[in-house]
């Protein structure tokens, strides 16, 4: 298998984005991630879409994403593993260059929340788990789901909900320093602990919002990217696993054994250690999942997530500075852009972009965690300066 | 909402499923007689729930109902307060899983206990209900 590198990315601003639609959408990060690259379009010749879709009025958003930016006779699909579809399709491009199939391809990631009315995109959510034995009879919302989580890490490692507050005002921090991001404003401990209960004891502010997004990177074999440029980002593993759709079949609640299997798999393929991580994305589609990450993937011990925010260890200047984009509690989480947009964040950092939410890069290593679902799947995928 | 100019879609799209239960229907029967039942394998012995024909461990197909009893531990829960579209009728619900003994675990509403009093390790009890269209579903309450 040949080594792969992202050359380009591109990014489209996050938020309520009622004014284009998801061809417009996806075009804006797809243009830039090709100006970034400097290559022409027409020497991409696969295009994977990660999108969730439901709540935009295209069914097909692979082929009218390809037809509005003129990527003519591409190979493409779209792929879906929930709200982790994104890194599903930097896998998916990323194997095609790998195995030889071509020297240059891209992974789009767009989804458009806001077409339909609030109520039902949370429904269009909660249906995600499993239907007849979750939602039929008892309207699971994802709030819900990761408040199950919370509860039980609440009870099993004295975790409270100033800790869970405490995650979101380290993400809306970095977020006032993202002009990508849908949230762009401070807060504080007080007003996320006084924000509405979503599901008890999730608040508003433990919550990411619904988003509308796109991302896209560029991949090139070895050869073709030291053409490229000088600044390479190398995809050096990418480790992905799955669990159960009935919650009541998991054995405990107080992390995600996808994550941690996931973890597992792309640290032995990159062979690199938790601690020589430099920056990473979590999958904070709520507080509690970025305290639960920090323990599934080994960035401290089982049980020990909440010491990590409270000694501001994932903020730059601590062990490893995590969600600079400000996360996907302040950047915004459209499903299926989010693990692309994951993955253009950490390759700025690698490259030294990121202005003034730069971590220090000691090692060149960057870890991007994207969890689809309630942990349903979850993707790690590690990149690398070298 | 924004002010920008949006086509307003003249189409709407109402989504009501079957749900096949024929390979699992004496759940659903026993449920009616208040009995919680669950699928054993006779190959390999694994009991599911929610209940299956076909083992997820051994891939047999042959399997015989067991009785999963009442009562059972509470293990993590929740209160819905903004719940999804279509059950905006409902008032705030508490989600909850429970354990039975054996260590089979289903997810079900806890009803007739508030939130703020439920507790992890709680002993509840499981109990049949049938929706205003008839269909049969399961609680836990406070055993």
């Amino acid at each position: 298998m040949g080594r792969v590198a992202i050359v380009g990315v591109g990014h489209s601003k996050f938020g309520r984005r009622t004014d284009v639609n998801v061809a417009e959408l996806a075009f804006e990060s797809i243009k830039g991630a090709v100006e970034d690259a400097g290559i022409d379009k027409k020497e991409i010749k696969n295009v994977v879409v990660g999108s969730a879709g439901g709540w935009y009025e295209e069914s097909l958003p692979a082929v009218i994403v390809n037809e509005y930016a003129g990527l003519d006779s591409v190979g493409t699909m779209r792929v879906e593993a929930a709200c982790a579809s994104g890194s599903a399709a930097l896998k998916a491009a990323c194997n095609s260059i790998a195995s030889g199939e071509g020297d240059i391809a891209m992974a789009v990631g767009v989804e458009k929340m806001t077409e339909v009315d609030t109520m039902t995109s949370v429904e269009l959510i909660g249906r995600a788990g499993s239907y007849t034995w979750e939602f039929e009879n008892y309207g699971m919302t994802f709030p819900a789901y990761y408040a199950l989580y919370a509860v039980a890490h609440m009870n099993r490692f004295g975790t409270t909900e100033e800790d869970m507050a405490r995650v979101a005002v380290k993400a809306h921090h970095y977020g006032s320093m993202n002009p990508n991001a849908q949230f762009q404003k401070e807060i504080t401990i007080e007003k996320a602990l006084g924000s509405q209960v979503v599901s008890w004891p999730l608040k508003l502010y433990d919550a990411c919002p619904l988003s509308d997004g796109s991302a896209a990177v560029i991949l090139a074999s070895e050869d073709v990217a030291r053409k490229l440029t000088d600044t390479p980002v190398w995809v050096r593993g990418i480790g992905y696993s799955s669990d159960s759709a009935n919650l009541s079949r998991r054995p405990d609640y107080v992390g995600l054994g996808a994550s941690v299997e996931a973890a597992r798999r792309a640290y032995s393929i990159a062979k690199v250690e938790p601690s020589s991580v430099d920056v990473a994305t979590c999958h904070d589609c709520f507080t509690i999942a970025e305290l639960m990450a920090y323990e599934d993937l080994g960035f401290c011990k089982k049980g020990e997530g909440a010491k990590m925010i409270r000694e501001g260890e994932t903020e730059i200047g601590g062990r490893i500075p995590v969600n600079l984009d400000g996360g996907l509690k302040a950047k915004g989480h459209p499903i299926g852009a989010t693990g692309v947009s994951m993955a253009v964040e950490v390759t700025k950092q690698l490259r030294n972009e990121a202005g003034s939410r730069q971590a220090p890069i000691k090692n060149g290593i960057g870890l991007v965690h994207n969890v689809g679902g309630t942990g349903h799947y979850a993707y790690v995928t590690i990149l690398s300066r070298d | 909402m924004s002010g920008d100019p949006a086509l307003h879609s003249r189409r709407s799209l109402t989504l009501r499923f079957d749900i096949p239960i024929s390979r699992t229907k004496e759940f659903w029967d026993a449920l009616r007689e208040g009995r919680f039942v669950t699928t054993k394998c006779k190959e390999c012995g694994n009991v599911a729930f929610p209940p299956q024909a076909d083992c997820s461990r051994c891939m047999s197909s042959q399997f015989e109902w067991v009785d999963l009893g009442k009562e059972a531990t509470l293990v993590t829960f929740t209160r819905v307060q903004i719940t999804p579209a279509s059950f905006v009728e409902n008032d705030p619900y508490v989600i909850a899983i429970a354990e039975f003994k054996g260590g089979t675990k289903a997810l079900a509403w806890l009803e007739g206990v508030e939130a703020e009093k439920a507790k992890p390790g709680m002993k509840v009890k499981v109990e049949s209900r049938t929706s205003k269209e008839g269909n049969p579903y399961y609680v836990f309450v406070q055993a």
